[in-house]
């Protein structure tokens, strides 16, 4: 981050710049509107980072399968009986199952070897816990985008957003990346109320995050985005729309109000209604 | 005798559970199409005596749960077919979602059920309220003698028009027809979930340090 500090300093915006940091094996971006070109907004910039960072770390320390020390690895372990962990634990367990069921199983909070895995659900719960931190700072605008998961509140700052009509708010804007390419953009959507968060998962890109239709069988899409009205379901439909293809993604955008643009092996694209021009 | 009666006995109870297993299997299927059928569970046949006719029943029984996915379906689409065409694509859609929405703990509920039925029951059986984005969904079916002889939704609310005329399907779509924001400014990238090193060399580290 060192050269990102350099860059920001010579470019004399220290104070409205985003809120970096890092958790979970990826990095949390934080835009804030409001408060940062104060006098108080180091201070701000400050507690904004601490009450985030400390939102992520917390959720990693007790879930990451990592971290041979963390709750979950003994749950995995057997040192810990799972009527024994903590109700945190417990709670986020039962709301995976939940969504197992909500999507005909093909969502599964079990790894392969049947050990509780629940990183398909605790960034996007750390995400909502660290908005409402934000929140509890006085903070009404802001964005988080853990690892390209994304959920906004209120609209973002004029230096992040160039205000093309000064009687609308401008729009918090997400790029869905190419996945053939990934410093090329899709599609450039406004979150817009009710669907303030998107989550992007892919079928190639991380070990935890390989998720298929059945051992061996390849998903037919390259990357799924959904937009939804929070970042959990979003994050979950995502997951279970790569694996289980095009008949859960008909099924998800039947059944739950979320915009979807699905990338297929070849490049092709799907979409939902509203993202097309 | 006795042991010939007690071997054909036990080849009956065994073709039973076979039997049971195979609609059981099948029912799972139609099931997830219509909770409905979870109603049709009625007790359990264990006589071995009762082994023919147990079967033929539950046959008919399973016959009929497949065959109410396609008659609902088919039903919700002829009801609506007398209104407007917003209203039929409403049907259809909502019916689509109501079909591939059960819920998976009352198809397995119904598919053991359908194992252990040993009567197809008449009458008419209230299917579970489904939400869809289109609203509720809700579907009546009657059955006589083992046909379906009516499909009827009870609840196909639509609170905004507007939204029950758009399909929720996804389609194929050419990139350049894809969403382009009429605001200049992006402030965050969504892919797939990346590194702390895959970040680095990301447009979000850009944007990020770019200060938009």
């Amino acid at each position: 981050m060192a050269l990102h500090h350099a860059a920001i300093e010579t470019a004399g915006l220290v104070g409205v710049t985003a809120i970096t940091l890092q958790s979970m094996g990826t990095v949390v971006s934080v835009r804030l509107n409001g408060g940062l070109t104060d006098a108080g907004g180091p201070v701000l910039r400050h507690a904004a980072r601490a009450a985030v960072a400390g939102v992520f770390d917390r959720w990693d320390d007790r879930f990451s399968l990592y971290r041979p020390g963390s709750e979950l690895s003994r749950v995995a372990s057997g040192a810990i009986r799972l009527p024994n962990a903590s109700r945190e634990l417990r709670d986020c367990y039962a709301l995976a199952l939940d969504w197992r069921d909500r999507t005909d199983g093909v969502f599964t909070p079990h790894r392969g070897d049947g050990v509780i895995d629940l990183s398909g659900i605790v960034k996007a719960l750390a995400i909502v816990e660290a908005g409402s931190a934000l929140e509890s700072l006085g903070q009404k605008a802001w964005s988080i985008n853990a690892g390209g998961d994304i959920l906004v509140s209120g609209c973002p700052n004029v230096t992040f957003a160039r205000r093309l009509d000064p009687n609308v708010d401008p729009d918090w804007v997400v790029a869905l990346v190419n996945p053939l390419d990934r410093l090329d953009l899709l599609a450039t959507v406004p979150l817009r109320a009710p669907l303030r968060a998107v989550a992007t998962s892919g079928s190639a890109e991380r070990g935890d995050h390989i998720w298929t239709p059945a051992p061996g069988i390849r998903s037919p899409f390259r990357q799924v985005s959904v937009l939804a009205a929070d970042i959990v379901t979003a994050d979950v439909l995502a997951t279970a729309i790569v694996a289980g293809g095009e008949p859960m993604l008909n099924q998800c955008a039947a059944t739950y109000e979320i915009e979807v643009l699905a990338v297929l092996q070849g490049g092709g694209l799907l979409a939902t209604p509203g993202l097309r021009r | 005798m006795r042991t010939r009666a007690v071997l054909l006995a036990t080849v009956a109870s065994v073709s039973v559970l076979g039997i049971g297993w195979q609609l059981g299997t099948q029912s799972i299927e139609a099931s997830q199409s219509l909770t409905a059928s979870g109603n049709t569970a009625s007790t359990a046949g264990t006589g071995s005596t009762a082994a023919t006719d147990a079967a033929a029943q539950a046959a008919e029984a399973a016959a009929a749960t497949a065959a109410t996915a396609q008659a609902a379906e088919a039903a919700a689409v002829a009801a609506a077919s007398s209104d407007t065409a917003a209203a039929a694509q409403a049907a259809a859609d909502a019916q689509a979602a109501a079909v591939v929405a059960a819920d998976a703990q009352v198809a397995a509920d119904a598919a053991a059920a359908a194992a252990s039925s040993t009567a197809g029951q008449d009458g008419t059986f209230t299917g579970s309220v489904v939400g869809t984005r289109f609203g509720n969904v809700q579907v009546s079916v009657t059955i006589a003698s083992g046909a379906i002889t009516d499909v009827t939704a009870l609840q196909l609310t639509a609170d905004d028009r507007k939204s029950v005329q758009i399909s929720a399907r996804a389609a194929p779509i050419l990139r350049s027809e894809v969403i382009a924001a009429q605001s200049a400014n992006v402030q965050n990238v969504s892919g797939a979930t990346y590194t702390t090193d895959a970040y680095l060399q990301s447009l979000q580290s850009a944007l990020d340090a770019a200060g938009f």
